[in-house]
Order: C-alpha cells, then structure tokens, then sequence
C-alpha cells in the first residue's frame, strides 16, 4: 500500500528561506534510507504559496483564478514523500524517522495520508481506461 | 517546468473512513486525464483516503508524536494531485482551469522545486537526492 507523507508549510518556507544544510544533510539521509529500504517511490519540494495560484470552481460551474500566496500556512504543503509499504503501522514508523522539517527546536508537522489504488474501486471501463494512463505516465 | 495542482475538495476534511468517489465523478475526472494524457504532460496522478483513515506526526521537543485522523482544526485537505509537466506557470492554470471539479472545489497550482533552482552550497548536501526522486520500490 502506498502513503504520502505531507511537509506542511510554515512561515519559513512560505518565505522561501532555504533549509539550513544540516536539515538538508539530514532529509537526504532519511531519503537515502527509504531508498535502500525499497520503500521510496517519490519525493519533491514545492515553491512557495506566493508563486502559486488556486482555480476556484462555483457551483455555477464559474473558475476564479486567485493568485498566491494564501494566508494560513499551516494548511499549506511544503514538499511530499511518496512511499510503499506493507501496512498503516510500517507508514507511521517512517514518518516518525523523518528529520523534523521545520529544523530542530522549532514546531513541525507531517501528514500522512493513504493513496488509493484502483483495485479499491469497483471494475468499470472508467477504471480500466485509468489503469492505462497509469501505465503510460509512470516511469518504469 | 513541473508543477503540482493539488485538489481541494471542501468537506473532505470530515469525510468518514472508506469515502470513495462516485462513479460519475470518476467518469468525468477521467475524460480530463486523458486529455493531459494526450497532451504528454502527465507525470503522475493520484486519490488520498480521507484524513479520517490517515495520521500527522508533529515534531515539538524534538520527538515524534502521533495523532491519528481526522483533525478537528483542519479547515481544508488534499483529496488528491496531478504532476505535470509544461512550459509555464500560465499554462498549469490552463490546464487547472480545465478540469470538471464540483462545487466548492479548489485546485491548488504549485511549482515544484528542480535541483537548479538551488544554490551551489545547498546542491551538494542534497547530492544524490535526484536518483532518489525516482524511487526504488519499482512499481
């Protein structure tokens, strides 16, 4: 089963300060683990908020584009960590592994959500077609 | 430039364990893959479970310490992201702009950071990082 893990934004990162080398020492660390441990599927940082936009969709089926950044940092995403593993408990203990991403003595937090897979839909053609597109737009 | 457009679906923050979209939703999300499909700008795509069925890890003091979903003071979550792959910010929003999202839904577009968007100093304690983005549990 695979798990994102969120980085969530804080006020540094909205600011687009650079993480000290150490914390950056230290993810590439914790990433190089996951990798040896076969469980690493994808990983990036996102830019700041600023340099973002959110399409707003109405129920008069209007789009608002509203530029970045947007205010509440603590519901932003900074970065995720794809990973592939055997079970809720094995996902949690990662987690747990990874450098506080906010940097030491500082507040930091991570979300870990579960993916879905197509196997947790019912089969329909709509399914099959998503299989495929999967197939083509992952890289082997 | 690769960019991000993270969905937004108001209400999914409360959203009880095993939620799954409706067919329809899916029917209509999938004419839109295809058509980033087609455009050959689809890196990846995917769904998250609802919140309720996830966990966050907060840091303070220096330890990890685990709270399970939902989260009460969460006013908005991700339902689910597209990874694409274009040439400018202008042309993520096109394409963000384009999708048959519901009511109340918002895409969120973000660009993702490329190695070079670094400085030197930090280039080198991020060595190696670029293999590892691919991953290695081999889907």
């Amino acid at each position: 089963m695979r798990f994102m893990i969120l980085v969530k934004a804080n006020r540094d990162t909205e600011a687009g300060v650079m993480s000290e080398e150490k914390r950056i020492a230290e993810m590439t660390a914790y990433h190089e683990e996951l990798a040896k441990a076969g469980a690493l599927l994808d990983a990036s940082g996102l830019q700041p908020s600023s340099r973002g936009a959110r399409i707003v969709f109405s129920a008069r089926g209007q789009r608002s584009v509203i530029d970045g950044p947007f205010a509440e940092a603590k519901e932003l995403i900074a970065g995720y960590t794809i990973i592939e593993v055997k079970s809720r408990d094995e996902a949690i203990e990662w987690a747990k592994r990874m450098p506080n991403p906010a940097g030491d003595g500082k507040e930091g937090e991570i979300e870990l959500r579960q993916l879905f897979e197509l196997e947790d839909f019912e089969p329909s053609e709509a399914i099959d077609r998503l299989r495929q597109i999967e197939a083509g737009a992952r890289p082997a | 430039m690769r960019f991000m457009m993270l969905m937004i679906p108001r209400g999914y923050e409360t959203a009880t364990p095993g939620t799954m979209p409706e067919a329809a939703a899916v029917a209509r999300m999938m004419k839109y893959n295809q058509a980033l499909q087609d455009a050959g700008i689809l890196l990846s795509c995917d769904g998250l479970h609802p919140p309720s069925m996830g966990a966050r890890v907060t840091f303070q003091g220096g330890k990890p310490r685990v709270s399970d979903g939902p989260f009460a003071e969460a006013k908005e979550v991700l339902g689910g992201y597209w990874m694409i792959n274009v040439k400018s910010r202008a042309e993520a929003i096109e394409w963000a702009s384009r999708c048959p999202a519901g009511d109340n839904e918002i895409i969120e577009v973000r660009q993702v950071q490329e190695m070079e968007d670094f400085p030197a100093d930090v280039q080198e304690a991020a060595a190696g990082f670029e293999t590892m983005q691919r991953g290695s549990a081999g889907r």
